[in-house]
């Protein structure tokens, strides 16, 4: 049976373009992927922004569809459930916060059921409340609360998006890993951009993990 | 101090409590939610007060009490949300109540959508509320910005004892950039008119209300003569190849920093255009735009709306040149979208 990998973390923390990456690099080795777009929350740089190329990837995404994607009323596709218990690759995105793992809440026990399950808190410690160990707690204990699922592993993802260099990835790096030993997850990847990857390689190897920004827009 | 990556939204909040903010009323609404929530996240642990108000109404009379005690208030929402705080400004601006007014911009008419627009320039610039009124509008262009302006904003508002909005599209307020912290405010300007306690002193009244036609009209002399000094000393632009520019695009806010990129690409192809980009939306910067006149033969405005800042551009160009217009409604124009604009009128014009 397929996996299914869902990302959660604070608002802002790059859940949906780690997820993206994730369905893209899946898609290569895997047909039949699926990434459901499960930001409820606020459709401002969301997944679905970025439909045509999944689609052309061969990823079927799952979000809210025509005038609806530009809502701001909480919407779950209808198929959601159906597809979590088929058989099949699947990353789903949740939006930030409490808010936006709250929907977990009502799939976990489906997510629970599949064999195998991935369940990831995306972290970049240059975000505002996620800076110290008290903070990062505080976000653990509330989206596992409201998930009704205990995390499996933190995506490392630290970053000032343009600013980022070496260093300030070592820097955050470093302080995520304080943060996993206290919380007791492992770090299963270190996110980066393509042009940090040979520097960074010898220090960190396969815990690196490359990502393309498809959610920035070209103005910026 | 180390830099952080924000949200528009929470690089605003971040501002307004460097500041020295101590109390948000407000009542939340897309794309300005998330200054709500922040505010929320941080007074309890600064000490600060935070009230989801049961509406705008009410919310923007809280701001009217908070700002009467002399402390830093504020209130955010979206054009919608200005609108029902219309009244509640219109009070705050002849009380002369110094405060930040935060609008995340989205598309109108009516519930229109949560999309960034800028349609709410009249709104802000006219005066949404009744009686012969101005407020200071700010508009910035980037995330660090969003930081500054809302720090600016309190002190140009205890300055001239006035509210203050900064005016941002819903994108700037969702989007993130690196963001440099800084210093906490801790110094304020006196505010003797407060109610703060009137302890060996005569009491201060706050009020709005004048029965004596006499001193109604001698009220709006006040409220007159203070905008003729904001006018004189507060208007901001940014400008950028204007010196020899036969055409001249306005435009403010994110809109200004995607024209910017079309400008330089523009310039590359020969053409000799500039670029003016108002900070300030009220006072607007009639003496930039007046000198640019001076030698400019064209002027584009380019606005996310049907052209309302236009308007203001045709009065400060007084005629002295043609003025035109490009706009599009809840989404932005691609920098080569504008970029093909204004060749298409270069061409047409002959520079």
């Amino acid at each position: 049976m397929g996996n299914i990998v869902v990302f959660a973390g604070g608002f802002g923390s790059g859940k949906s373009e780690v997820a993206l990456n994730y369905a893209m690099q899946k898609a290569e080795a895997s047909k039949g992927v699926i990434l459901a777009d499960l930001d409820l929350v606020n459709p401002y740089f969301a997944s679905r922004d970025v439909r045509a190329k999944l689609e052309k990837a061969g990823i079927r995404l799952v979000a809210p569809e025509g005038q609806l994607s530009f809502g701001d009323v909480p919407s779950i596709p209808g198929e959601i459930i159906g597809l979590i218990r088929q058989d099949n690759e699947m990353v789903i995105d949740l939006a930030g916060d409490e808010v936006g793992s709250v929907v977990l809440g009502y799939l976990s026990r489906y997510v629970v059921a599949r064999e195998t399950y991935d369940f990831f808190l995306v972290l970049n410690p240059y975000r505002p409340f996620a800076q110290d160990l008290e903070s990062v707690m505080l976000l653990k204990r509330r989206l596992e609360g409201v998930a009704n699922l205990k995390f499996t592993g933190i995506v490392s993802n630290p970053n000032l998006l343009g600013e980022t260099s070496p260093d300030l990835i070592r820097d955050g790096h470093e302080m995520i890993v304080g943060f996993a030993e206290a919380l007791d997850i492992p770090v299963s990847y270190l996110t980066i951009e393509e042009k940090f990857y040979s520097e960074l390689f010898p220090d960190y190897g396969e815990k690196l993990q490359v990502i393309d920004l498809y959610l920035k827009p070209d103005w910026l | 101090m180390k830099k952080v990556l924000m949200k528009g939204n929470e690089a605003i909040a971040e501002g307004a409590l460097t500041a020295g903010c101590i109390a948000f009323f407000g009542y939340p609404i897309t794309p300005s939610s998330e200054i709500a929530e922040y505010m929320a996240r941080k007074f309890p642990l600064l000490g600060g007060t935070f009230v989801q108000a049961e509406s705008e109404l009410a919310a923007i009379s809280m701001v009217y009490g908070g700002a009467s005690t002399g402390f830093r208030v504020m209130t955010a929402t979206s054009g919608p949300g200005i609108s029902l705080k219309s009244e509640g400004i219109s009070f705050l601006a002849e009380a002369e109540l110094p405060c930040l007014i935060v609008n995340i911009s989205r598309g109108g008419p009516g519930l229109g959508g949560i999309q960034p627009a800028q349609s709410d320039y009249w709104q802000a610039t006219r005066g949404g509320g009744h009686g012969d009124f101005q407020i200071i509008v700010l508009a910035p262009s980037s995330v660090q910005e969003m930081l500054d302006f809302a720090m600016e904003a309190f002190d140009l508002a205890d300055k001239y004892r006035i509210p203050v909005m900064v005016m941002a599209e819903g994108t700037l307020g969702q989007m993130m950039e690196p963001v440099i912290p800084r210093e906490k405010v801790t110094q304020f300007i006196g505010k003797p008119w407060a109610i703060n306690g009137c302890k060996d002193r005569k009491p201060n009244i706050v009020n709005t209300l004048h029965l004596s036609p006499e001193f109604l009209e001698e009220r709006n002399h006040v409220l007159g003569d203070k905008y003729k000094v904001i006018k004189a000393n507060e208007q901001r632009a940014e400008t950028y190849w204007t010196e020899d520019a036969d055409l001249v695009v306005v435009a403010f806010g994110l809109m200004s920093r995607i024209v910017k990129k079309a400008v330089m690409e523009v310039r590359k192809r020969g053409h000799k255009v500039g670029l003016i980009r108002p900070i300030t939306l009220w006072p607007f910067p009639v003496e930039h735009i007046k000198k640019a006149a001076e030698t400019a033969k064209m002027f584009l405005s380019v606005e996310i709306s049907m052209g309302q800042m236009v308007d203001d551009v045709r009065l400060a160009v007084n005629g002295k040149a043609p003025v035109e217009f490009y706009g599009r409604i809840g989404m932005i124009p691609s920098p080569e979208e504008i970029a093909d604009q204004i060749i298409k009128l270069a061409e047409r014009e002959g520079f």
